[in-house]
């Protein structure tokens, strides 16, 4: 119980920061920021969870699959997106070419496929992060 | 769908192999399916390679440029997959998929657990797709970005053996290697501030009206394009690194680095000097004259060096070192058969000095030996990795009828039409050097007694990569045609700009 004060601001603490980079990263194509900063922050939330709670408590939430997935994937859902322009007999990687609605520029929905593209290079950037900081915890030395 | 491949090629031959890298580490448990992937992909991109290569062949060299995302130059990123980068993919896919082959069943032992050993894959795959982009980019900033992705799946390869020696070298590497990144970073600036572009072509075109006004600044582009490329090609006074980094790296590794990574830079290094500079800048700035005296030094060093080592992989590093020699010479003369010999010559050498990588891995995995006097005898017990072995020496040597006497002849025709004798002398000389450091080890695997001891043979995969290596080597020397043809209208085409 020693930790007390610094858990509980935690757990109301962090949940707000996850949610703040999820925010960072969707706002990625209006404001700035972005998918990377977001996902940092995400990431961090994660991080900050496990130096608090300690390290397996954060394994159990996080499994080491969970990481392996969203890291490969969220690089492949890059190039998912951009063949999207070629489906469409665009060039590779084409926004608004491939007919996609832009929207209206300052709205949230504005961004066409980086909007999607972010979501992706976010939620990758936070899994390396996370597994950055897990390998260099666990390293024997 | 014929038509959607035809129009996007340059943009797959890229992406194809990324796109595997990031699957791989999901199945990171399943060895056999790993393997079997990256040799699909790999087996892929060796036809879209050679799709390209035929396309650009029918169109006489004409490039095919592809603007991602639909923005064209000078706002989007702009590939230009000419027959430079088309020779240049044909032959890092090419080697990737027999290095791969030689990769099936053997890298648990050197790599470590499936997971280490997925992961190491993943780099393979990685350092191709940015060497392939390295040879379609028309874009600057591009340019770094994938040298960047490329030196840093070279530290990880570098570093994937459990070994002190091998993490030293990794970290010798990354720190070299970060400072000629950031040489490099710091000349496209240059080039950024006065041009204004970042487009080769177009930075070209206002480099040609504006680099009377800012000479000093072109000379620093010029002096950071030179040494930042030059330390992450290894080029004499800046190799240190290298043999350390290609000796620890598991064969398959070394192979790559060796025989492909290395180069990728020296073409980043062309395309700037002659795509964006020109050849009337070269001139003015005495570049050319850099390039003979720097190429000529690392010929001679790199041979002499080699001779000293007693390490068999020590010393094909630094043989590596000194064939680099001759591509930057060859860059210096500027007509065409200097530089289509100095593109045979690095197609050449990357076939060579794969094969004899994994060759070489093969006898010392075998014998348990990095010594060339442990190897004694070996030539009776392995016989078809010896053979490859001496099919690539000889090839590197330059004797006639294989890949290396053809670079090697138009590096010494291109020299003599640029009226420089000393270099010619050095050529041969290298040759000779080459001969010595090289045939001491043919003639103890064949002609020492033979110790009794068990050899491991290396399973049929590995052999079937040597056998299929080895005959490129001999296929390059008597029928270069297609090879050639791809250089020559790749120097045709570099030497446009004046």
């Amino acid at each position: 119980m020693r930790d007390f004060i610094l858990k509980q601001v935690a757990s109301i603490i962090l949940p707000f920061v996850c949610i703040y980079g999820f925010y960072v990263i969707l706002h990625g194509a209006v404001s700035p920021g972005g998918s990377f900063a977001g996902g940092i922050i995400v990431g961090l939330s994660f991080i900050a969870f496990s130096t608090v709670y300690g390290i397996e408590k954060c394994r159990a939430k996080l499994p080491e699959k969970a990481l392996v997935w969203t890291e490969s994937f969220g690089t492949l859902w890059y190039g998912i997106m951009g063949m999207a322009g070629i489906i469409k007999g665009a060039p590779f990687l084409a926004n608004k070419l491939a007919g996609i609605d832009v929207g209206v520029p300052g709205k949230l929905i504005s961004g066409g496929l980086i909007s999607f593209i972010g979501i992706g290079v976010g939620i990758r950037v936070a899994s390396t992060i996370i597994t950055l900081f897990f390998t260099m915890m666990e390293e024997e030395l | 769908m014929m038509t959607v491949i035809t129009d996007n090629l340059p943009v797959f031959v890229v992406i194809a192999p990324l796109f595997v890298a990031f699957i791989l580490p999901t199945f990171a448990r399943r060895l056999r399916l790993v393997e079997g992937l990256v040799i699909i992909a790999n087996t892929l991109w060796i036809a879209g390679a050679a799709y390209l290569a035929s396309i650009v062949l029918s169109q006489n060299g004409i490039p095919i440029t592809y603007a991602l995302g639909g923005w064209q130059a000078p706002w989007g990123i702009e590939l230009k997959a000419g027959s430079l980068g088309a020779l240049f993919i044909l032959i890092i896919a090419g080697v990737s998929l027999m290095v791969s082959f030689f990769a099936r069943n053997n890298l648990t032992e050197e790599v470590g657990s499936y997971e280490r050993v997925a992961r190491f894959y993943v780099l393979i795959l990685l350092l191709g797709g940015a060497l392939a982009g390295m040879a379609v980019t028309n874009d600057l900033f591009n340019v770094y970005v994938l040298v960047e992705i490329a030196t840093l799946s070279c530290c990880g390869m570098v570093s994937a053996r459990k070994h002190a020696r091998a993490a030293e070298a990794a970290f010798t590497y990354l720190i070299l290697a970060t400072l000629g990144s950031i040489l490099v970073m710091g000349g496209i600036g240059f080039i950024y501030i006065i041009t204004g572009h970042l487009n080769m072509a177009f930075a070209s075109q206002e480099l040609g009206r504006v680099w009377q006004n800012s000479p000093h600044v072109v000379w620093m582009a010029f002096s950071f394009f030179l040494v930042g490329f030059g330390v992450k090609a290894a080029v004499f006074p800046l190799h240190v690194w290298l043999p350390d980094a290609h000796s620890t790296a598991p064969a398959p590794a070394s192979a790559i680095l060796s025989g492909l990574a290395v180069k990728g830079y020296l073409i980043c290094l062309l395309k700037i000097l002659y795509n964006v500079f020109g050849q009337t800048l070269m001139q003015q700035y005495a570049v050319q004259r850099i390039l003979v005296i720097v190429g000529t030094l690392t010929i001679m060093a790199g041979s002499i060096l080699a001779l000293t080592q007693d390490e068999l992989k020590r010393r094909l590093a630094f043989s590596t070192v000194a064939q680099v020699g001759y591509i930057f010479f060859g860059f210096s003369l500027i007509n065409t058969k200097g530089l289509s010999g100095a593109l045979f010559y690095l197609v050449s050498h990357a076939v060579i000095k794969s094969t004899l990588f994994l060759a070489a891995g093969a006898m010392i995995s075998a014998t348990g030996e990095g010594k060339i006097s442990g190897l004694a005898g070996i030539g009776r017990k392995m016989p078809i990795t010896v053979a490859a072995f001496t099919v690539a020496s000889l090839g590197l040597i330059g004797i006639p009828l294989f890949s290396g006497f053809i670079g090697k002849w138009y590096l010494l025709l291109g020299s003599m039409e640029a009226g420089s004798v000393i270099p010619a002398v050095v050529i041969i000389a290298g040759s000779v050097l080459c001969a010595a450091y090289l045939l001491p080890v043919i003639r103890v695997a064949y002609f020492e007694p033979t110790p009794e001891v068990d050899v491991k043979d290396p399973g049929l995969s590995q052999k079937v990569a040597l056998i299929v290596l080895a005959a490129a080597v001999v296929i390059l020397g008597i029928l270069p045609g297609p090879f050639m043809e791809l250089a020559n209208m790749a120097a045709t085409e570099l030497l446009v700009l004046k």
